[in-house]
């Protein structure tokens, strides 16, 4: 991920048990060490948020704070990879940075609204319909235009409504190891050709986005009855779709 | 959501064979705008929610290998064709400069393309990379 990153899983290892037994002198020469060798971390996941109008450098900043409390928490008995167990807790400063600066609070409100009324009518008209409805339905039931049905649904892609979605890398999403995660469903999406280069990067979705990818893609079950089967919204499927595909497709840089 | 309905459909219920084109800067952040137009016209034909949701994936999946992840100079130039019960969609990339641009599809993206599309593909044509997109309305 990065050429900082020079330490081997061992090292790695190492380092923190030095770092956890050292005296309070050494731990700041140690957490930095510690540091250095995990900024291109926080570099590559800063990156994932630089279309939002903020610097990369304010990105990164942020971004290692994420990183310090992943070095405070950070348990050596837990077989998980310190950067499996880090990036949930980097990507959630990023987020929480974003939600606390009000940039996503002050242009959704209108649109938070539509969508959680949207939410409503699509899953109401889905089953009154049998069927998932069409746009000019969804318009009509709502009383506004197909424009701002669309809208709506688009627009929900790009922001993350807190209030709608139970936290996806929430702090101690990493505490399980991926091995402890796999299922039998999960070896099949490991079958692959491209699994060298998938495998890594399914590991690090959190366990319900790695399903809906599963159940979608390889089982061809409808958005419907994965939101049916998981207990969530079709449109929070929907959300939860797109974002794990871009963010699959950004980390193998198709 | 005081405002009132209206239709964005013109009367015209034929809409065969119509088509629309659109060019973009070959960058990731203008694929919502392909998203929106994919939408938007798969609504004038009536698709569902989750078809119009899969086209959208298939746009996103087909557009980042043109676009790259972090943007190429150059555009994406995208037709869509309208006939009555499918739509299909081309996209062409060119590029100012020579891009190292790969036309083989992942087996990973080819199964998601395989689940939201009649059919769907990413060729080069004179150096250039081209996919295509046919998606038909849904029966159910």
């Amino acid at each position: 991920m990065s050429d900082r990153a020079t330490l081997d899983r061992a090292e790695v290892r190492q380092l923190f048990l030095e770092y956890l037994d050292a005296p309070e002198l050494d731990r700041a020469r140690l957490r930095e060490r510690l540091v250095d060798q995990y900024i291109g971390l926080v570099e590559f996941l800063a990156r994932r948020f630089r279309n939002r109008g903020e610097p990369l450098e304010d990105l990164v900043q942020v971004g290692t704070i994420g990183l310090l409390k992943a070095i405070e928490r950070f348990d050596l008995e837990r077989e998980v990879e310190f950067s499996t167990y880090a990036t949930p807790t980097i990507v959630g400063e990023l987020k929480r940075h974003f939600r606390d600066k009000g940039w996503a609070v002050r242009v959704p409100r209108r649109l938070q609204e539509l969508h959680l009324e949207l939410a409503k009518i699509v899953s109401t008209l889905g089953q009154e319909l049998g069927r998932s409805p069409t746009v000019a339905e969804i318009a009509k039931a709502a009383g506004t235009s197909e424009e701002n049905v669309l809208e709506g649904l688009e627009i929900a892609q790009a922001y993350n409504f807190t209030s709608l979605d139970a936290p996806i890398d929430s702090d101690d999403a990493g505490s399980t190891s991926f091995a402890d995660q796999l299922g039998s469903e999960d070896d099949q999406l490991l079958n692959l050709e491209y699994r060298a280069a998938l495998a890594p990067e399914m590991a690090k979705l959190p366990e319900r986005e790695r399903r809906i990818l599963y159940l979608r893609f390889f089982k061809g079950m409808t958005q419907s009855e994965i939101a049916d089967k998981l207990g969530i919204s079709q449109m929070h499927v929907s959300r939860l779709l797109n974002r794990t595909l871009m963010r699959l497709r950004e980390a193998l840089e198709v | 959501m005081s405002s009132a309905q209206r239709s964005s459909r013109t009367g015209n219920e034929s809409t065969a064979d119509q088509s629309i084109s659109i060019k973009i800067p070959a960058s990731p952040e203008y694929i919502q705008v392909l998203r929106l137009v994919a939408a938007g016209l798969a609504a004038r034909l009536s698709f569902t929610l989750e078809d119009i949701e899969d086209l959208k994936i298939a746009v996103d999946e087909l557009s980042a290998y043109i676009t790259g992840a972090h943007g190429r100079s150059g555009t994406l130039a995208v037709d869509f064709t309208l006939h009555d019960d499918r739509i299909e969609i081309k996209g062409t990339g060119k590029y100012a400069e020579g891009y190292d641009v790969r036309t083989d599809l992942t087996e990973f993206s080819r199964m998601i393309l395989e689940t939201v599309t009649d059919s769907a593909d990413l060729n080069a044509s004179d150096g250039l990379p081209v996919f295509s997109i046919v998606k038909s309305k849904s029966s159910g």
